[in-house]
């Protein structure tokens, strides 16, 4: 399958200043023209995503305010066409389940540049 | 070194994270049901300034699996409970339909086992993430008084660094909140914040 090359942008969203920045220089290493944007709660990506208008957005589950899951289905309420994948660290079926139900994908953390190579692999079949 | 910076523990807090999540999984396969664990805050304080405060210690006792754990750096890990919160683990761990004497029996070896994925979870994501090796001892569970537990873990001079994890546990929907405790040398502290240090320094 062809890569898109082309600059995308992306909402990278963790409460954890140290999970974006891993998750934003995994992502540089690989794909170096993306524009990257980051949110540190759920709350805050939603109103991000009507400025910045990202293609996809990674999304941790556990942050302070309301779950990820939630800010994901209220994003993709509003725009379908982002691509989101959701990370983290509990794996357990009914996040599974949630996560497939919102139309995303779980990826488990820690983030590694394996589990990116998984998140870019789905957004690149967007 | 007395103390760790916002992202010293930042980073101390999203590898406790990780390793919650594996323990969330590993219980859940044991109860059945959803089980979440939560890591909300990491503290670096001095053992001499520890009190009842700290560690939400109140009267009554508190049930505390201790563990041993020895690699780059060497802690000696303490999850507590209060015994009450215990045994409903324990009773969810062994299934409902046991009698609360029957549940007294089981204590020892669930809590054993309760704190054995708890920290082996925690201290295996942070051997992975921050690449080193740690070699863990069996858990040793006791049950202690508040006064019992707090002199034990201000009496190791040794050890005058004390790294606490509050704990929110939740199995199936019952929530219960506890901490886990990392008994640290001076020297171990500094080997600990050299493995951060090398950590963030990859992703700048």
């Amino acid at each position: 399958m062809p890569v898109d090359n082309s600059a995308k942008k992306i909402l990278i969203v963790d409460d954890s200043k140290v999970s974006r920045m891993l998750i934003r220089s995994h992502i540089m290493a690989q794909r170096p023209d993306w524009i990257t944007s980051e949110a540190a709660c759920g709350e805050d990506a939603i109103a991000m995503v009507d400025v910045e208008q990202p293609d996809f957005c990674t999304m941790d589950i556990n942050m302070p305010g309301i779950p990820g899951t939630d800010a994901a289905e209220q994003i993709l309420a509003k725009h379908p066409s982002i691509k989101i994948v959701i990370f983290s660290a509990n794996i357990q079926e009914t996040h599974q389940e949630r996560a497939r139900s919102l139309g995303t994908i779980l990826v488990s953390k820690p983030v590694t540049e394996k589990s990116i190579t998984l998140a870019l692999d789905y957004f690149a079949k967007a | 070194m007395n103390s760790l910076s916002e992202l010293h523990l930042d980073a101390l807090a999203e590898v406790f994270s990780i390793g919650a999540g594996r323990a969330a999984l590993s219980l859940s396969e044991i109860v059945g049901d959803e089980v979440r664990i939560s890591v909300p805050s990491v503290q670096l304080i001095n053992a001499e300034d520890i009190n009842a405060a700290t560690l939400s210690l109140n009267s009554g006792r508190f049930g505390a699996v201790n563990q041993h754990f020895s690699g780059p750096f060497n802690a000696e890990a303490v999850l507590l409970f209060t015994e009450e919160q215990a045994l409903k683990i324990v009773s969810d761990m062994m299934g409902s339909q046991m009698a609360p004497e029957e549940l007294a029996e089981f204590e020892h070896e669930a809590m054993c086992e309760l704190g054995n994925i708890i920290l082996n979870a925690c201290l295996s994501a942070m051997a992975d993430i921050l690449s080193f090796t740690l070699e863990s001892s069996l858990p040793h569970y006791t049950v202690a008084s508040a006064d019992e537990i707090l002199y034990k873990l201000r009496q190791d001079s040794n050890q005058p660094y004390v790294m606490v994890l509050h704990i929110d546990l939740a199995i199936e929907k019952r929530h219960t909140a506890g901490n886990l405790v990392f008994l640290l040398s001076s020297a171990s502290l500094t080997n600990l914040v050299s493995h951060v240090d090398q950590f963030l320094g990859k992703l700048s």
